[in-house]
């Protein structure tokens, strides 16, 4: 952690109105070594090995199985549910709408045209503003 | 004993494949899975899954609901101490329900619920230790699906029986939704409430549910074409 922290160089710390900072640098220094020291008996390998990892524990199925929602309704039985349960549908065919909206080749093709007509133009005005300003 | 994905497994078993794939790749340990210090070993007696890409987790046939956080759960509000309520879930104690935890539910405006109702809850703290939680609101604030479930009928079943008909595999649910009108909702702890225009139609919906309870998809489909 401390490594990460940017720290200020030593040359700076010696002033005299780095006096404070200097002090509180070095408690917090001290503090975390003390903790380090303080819990280092207790704190045993197996305790280190058990934490972390590669492992996540999860206590439920619906993660696992991938299941769908418990409430549902149909053929107009809540409304307000299958409003619900038509909203999670939606994303879905947003996204294939996005998709057949352009294709990127129609989006290339227009762009270049796009340049072309816009190069030509770009420098004669320029030109045309030298001119009056002579 | 060493334990490959299918097999049934006991309680003690180890699972020395997991720890290798663990060590190059995330691993998810599902339910009836425990990391130890020396090893992954199994806690229940099941068969062994596994899902792409690294989610493992024993599939045993349960009836006993161990709270589990995230899952929706349908429960029987059996106590009102001031500003709780204590909802019967089927698991070993008792779970909480705050007052305050309703869509729009503030000191003044409590929401209306009795003793004796059925709610639709999410479970917000469920440890080993502790009470579990339940909340009628996401994390928006919106009821979203859950609240008092109103009239219907509750029946109990297995716990697998709900990860059956809730699966995307499933076409319990395709195959009856075009019959009638009705409306379920389905409890992670073995419960479903169902909600019909007539008595006939809810007892039907609750006899086809139980009886896919051991069936393949294409006999839950002959059986739902008989159904009426």
């Amino acid at each position: 952690m401390a490594s990460r922290k940017p720290q200020l160089p030593k040359s700076v710390l010696d002033m005299k109105f780095m006096k404070k900072t200097k002090e509180r640098i070095q408690k917090e220094l001290e503090n975390t070594e003390d903790h380090d020291s303080l819990y280092s008996n207790i704190i045993t390998n197996e305790m280190r090995s058990a934490a972390g990892g590669n492992y996540i524990s999860e206590s439920s199925f619906i993660y696992c199985e991938d299941l769908m929602d418990g409430r549902l309704s149909f053929k107009g039985m809540n409304p307000e549910i299958e409003r619900l349960m038509e909203l999670e549908n939606e994303p879905l065919i947003k996204e294939e709408d996005m998709k057949k909206d352009v294709s990127d080749e129609v989006l290339a093709k227009k762009m270049e045209a796009f340049n072309q007509r816009k190069r030509p133009y770009s420098s004669p005005s320029t030109v045309a503003i030298k001119k009056k300003k002579h | 004993m060493k334990v490959v994905v299918g097999d049934v497994v006991l309680p003690g078993d180890q699972c020395e494949f997991i720890a290798t794939i663990a060590e190059k790749s995330r691993v998810l340990l599902g339910p009836g899975l425990r990391k130890e210090v020396d090893g992954v070993f199994i806690t229940k007696a099941g068969l062994l899954r596994r899902r792409a890409p690294n989610t493992f987790w024993v599939d045993g046939y349960q009836k006993r609901y161990i709270p589990a956080r995230g899952e929706n759960v349908i429960g029987l509000v059996t106590q009102k101490m001031g500003d709780i309520f204590r909802v019967d879930i089927g698991s070993s104690c008792h779970a909480t329900l705050s007052y305050l935890s309703f869509e729009s539910a503030t000191k003044k405006n409590r929401p209306k619920v009795e003793i004796g109702d059925v709610v639709y809850a999410k479970m917000l703290v469920a440890s080993k230790d502790m009470e579990p939680e339940l909340v009628c609101v996401d994390s928006n604030g919106k009821k979203n699906r859950l609240g008092v479930l109103e009239d219907g009928f509750v029946f109990k079943c297995s716990l697998n029986l709900i990860r059956k008909i809730l699966s995307p595999q499933c076409m319990l649910i395709e195959s009856i939704k075009n019959e009638w009108p009705f409306e379920l909702a389905a409890g992670m702890n073995g419960k479903i409430w169902i909600k019909a225009k007539t008595m006939r139609e809810t007892v039907a919906v609750g006899n086809a549910i139980l009886a896919s309870e051991y069936l393949t998809n294409e006999e839950i489909k002959s059986i739902c074409c008989r159904m009426y």
